[in-house]
């Protein structure tokens, strides 16, 4: 019965790959969307029967083939087949009449039946499978207008820094298995639990693990690839690089809390990386001038937030912040694209503007987005993100300089999503096309996204209720988790709550100003470069690995003239001596009694 | 002896002649002929001057060769005829390299 969670998305991505042709524009994409539901329905039916399993014994030599829907899974699989849902029926909309169109519906649904197993995975290999499965499909889904040089450079490039992460994981599952055997989490969770003294080697183990998840999830230093993705259509970053697949990597290392949790100065390191890529990600999102790219380095922002929360031992916020970052930022990456959409293709932030009143669904959806975003107080980004930075505080692997840069960052986030949001939708429109609200098969999915956005906080306000901790249960290691008074609790969500109105507030009180400051222009300068990453990266690492491969290259061909000049000269020799086969009987017979003649010459004269 | 064989290698250099110089496929297999032939010569004249039988035997071995010789050699000959309708052993060159 679990299988059919997989299966339903595969036989879409089978049925759209192999009868494309046959199939007409909107029903590729109402099957796939069905089917994406269908995922969604069995997920929930089996969790409320109360789990399930399979089970493959010796899949491969040693290795098993299981799939567990326990309560973690269950959380991650819910997110993926509903949000995907949302985002496979706003494709209807989005990718009306392009070209691509089924093969678009057909590379969807293989991210999602490849993230079900990720999600699903009982065992790290079966994960990896899953892991490398939606690699895959995010390099198609980037490279998806494939004609656009620029679209398959961002695609490989994609590609090429997750290789990076992917090893790491390669790694971290080899030396975990050299060291207890096996690769099910079942078992090593029982054997490390039970061991008393643990190999200083599985914390190595641990941390190639966490280097996988730093490529998946765009963490520093290998955060280059995000923001390039969103050369594909904008669906495609909703659902892959906002919602799901960049996620991956905290819940690998949730997935894995029960060796992490062990490693103080692993835990630290992640947490470390996390608040670094947090602070990276908002202050990169300043210069950006390209409405998804702000929304990009957010995403890497927010990512690094989720990672602050797993590396202080948060696992449980961690996925909690998953499920708000899932609805408020895919909710941001699918009004964007509907004023992409509207605005036919335009993309460049000093184009928009005034879209208030142009586009009215699309703007409630997006303030909505943005507030959540900003953690204005009571929508579900406050709740999620408020939880983090009190953890820094609270949670083993935290500390007071965790909690003032969380809280900064919180302050940048909230101005830079204001930002967005007044250059796209307030003062007076700059652009040139003529700008219409987006059709209902796009507003629709906005509103349920936007509604989740709202409410999902509601799932665990701390400190009034808090249903997701004891929903995940024994799934997640437990840890000794300082208690703060009342008072304390409720001072510390206040801050929280000024910061975000304090950074609201500046954000549109800035930026509504016609004229800038010299300072932050600087500043924008070198933020909209991203803080020279990729030129630091081209540089050190692509430069040199070109000339390399020149050299290799040259190398090659050297080795190849040789021989290409050795078979040249045998057949050239051919040729000459195909000369003497003139095909004439009498030529031959000419040369025989020539040398006949010279063989007589020989006799007579030659041995005396 | 030595008239034995000088006339042995004169009708040989006859043969060695026709072979070079004439096109029609009849005449190149009659000078191939002369070729055994006179290799034959030679030997029947070797045989009688040293009184030796076994050059005889030989030439005997030489004879029923030709004569299978002729069989394969006409046939072949028939064979381009047919194909060609000529004789002319420059007719047949599809063997150029």
């Amino acid at each position: 019965m679990l299988w059919l969670t997989i299966i339903f998305p595969l036989l879409g991505f089978v049925l759209l790959g192999l009868f494309g042709r046959r199939i007409r524009e909107p029903v590729a994409g109402i099957l796939a969307s069905a089917l994406v539901l269908g995922s969604f329905l069995v997920v929930a039916y089996l969790y409320l029967q109360g789990g399930a399993e399979v089970w493959i014994e010796d899949w491969l030599p040693g290795i098993n083939f299981s799939l567990l829907l326990d309560p973690l899974a269950a959380y991650m699989s819910l997110i993926v087949t509903g949000i995907g849902f949302l985002i496979h029926v706003y494709s209807i909309g989005y990718m009306k009449g392009d070209p691509g169109f089924t093969r678009f519906f057909g590379y969807l649904n293989f991210f999602i039946a490849m993230m079900l197993i990720l999600v699903l995975a009982g065992n790290y290999a079966v994960m990896f499978i899953g892991w490398e499965g939606v690699g895959l499909a995010s390099f198609l889904l980037i490279g998806f207008w494939y004609q656009d040089l620029k679209n398959t450079d961002s695609a490989r490039k994609a590609f090429i820094v997750n290789r990076i992460g992917d090893l790491g994981f390669l790694l971290g599952m080899a030396l975990i298995y050299s060291l207890y055997g096996t690769l099910e989490i079942a078992e090593l969770r029982a054997v490390i639990g039970a061991a008393g003294a643990l190999p200083a080697a599985l914390g190595i183990g641990a941390m190639l693990l966490f280097v996988g998840a730093i490529g998946k999830s765009a963490q520093v230093p290998l955060m280059v690839w995000l923001p390039d993705a969103m050369a594909g259509p904008t669906p495609v970053s909703a659902l892959i690089h906002a919602a799901t697949m960049v996620t991956a990597g905290v819940y690998l290392v949730a997935r894995s809390s029960f060796i992490f949790s062990l490693f103080p100065w692993v835990s630290y390191t992640v947490a470390v990386i996390g608040l670094i890529t947090a602070l990276y990600g908002a202050l990169s999102a300043f210069g950006q001038n390209d409405i998804k790219r702000v929304v990009a380095y957010s995403t890497i922002s927010q990512l690094g937030y989720m990672f602050l929360a797993v590396g202080v031992g948060a696992y449980w916020i961690a996925l909690f912040h998953v499920l708000t970052h899932a609805f408020f930022k895919a909710l941001l990456f699918m009004t964007s694209g509907s004023v992409i959409h509207a605005l036919g293709g335009e993309q460049d932030l000093n184009q928009m503007g005034g879209l208030r009143k142009l586009m009215p669904q699309t703007h409630i959806q997006a303030l909505i987005g943005v507030l959540a975003l900003g953690g204005f107080p009571l929508l579900s980004g406050f709740w999620s993100k408020d939880q983090i930075i009190a953890a820094t505080l609270t949670y083993p692997f935290g500390g007071e300089i965790f909690y003032g840069l969380a809280i900064f960052t919180a302050l940048l986030t909230a101005i830079y999503a204001m930002r967005w949001y007044v250059l796209v939708f307030l003062g007076t429109y700059r652009g040139k096309a003529h700008p219409h609200e987006a059709p209902a098969v796009m507003t629709v999915p906005n509103w349920i996204l936007a509604i989740g956005a709202v409410f999902a906080g509601f799932l665990a306000p701390e400190p009034w209720g808090n249903f997701l901790e004891g929903f995940f249960g024994s799934t997640l290691a437990s840890l000794e988790v300082a208690h703060l008074e009342m008072n304390n609790e409720l001072l510390l969500i206040a801050v929280s709550a000024l910061v975000a109105l304090l950074g609201l507030w500046l954000g549109y009180w800035f930026f509504s100003r016609p004229q800038l400051p010299g300072w932050y222009q600087r500043f924008a300068a070198v933020s909209a470069q991203a803080f020279y990453a990729d030129t630091l990266y081209q540089s050190w690492f692509v430069i040199p690995a070109k000339a390399w491969s020149i050299a290799l290259s040259a190398f090659d061909r050297g080795v190849d003239f040789f021989y290409r000049g050795l078979a040249g000269a045998v057949a050239g020799l051919g040729r000459g001596l195909a000369w003497f086969q003139s095909g004439y009987a009498r030529g031959y017979a000419t040369w025989m009694f020539l040398g006949l003649f010279v063989l007589l010459l020989v006799g007579v004269w030659g041995f005396n | 002896m030595n008239l034995y064989l000088i006339t042995s290698a004169l009708i040989f250099a006859i043969g060695v002649y026709g072979i070079l110089t004439r096109r029609q496929a009849i005449m190149v297999f009659l000078s191939v002929e002369l070729l055994l032939n006179a290799a034959n010569l030679a030997l029947v004249g070797i045989s009688s001057t040293l009184a030796d039988a076994s050059a005889q035997a030989v030439a005997f071995m030489v004879i029923a060769i030709a004569a299978a010789e002729v069989a394969v050699g006409l046939g072949i000959i028939v064979a381009v005829f047919r194909l060609k309708d000529t004789a002319s052993v420059d007719a047949a060159h599809e063997l150029k390299g």
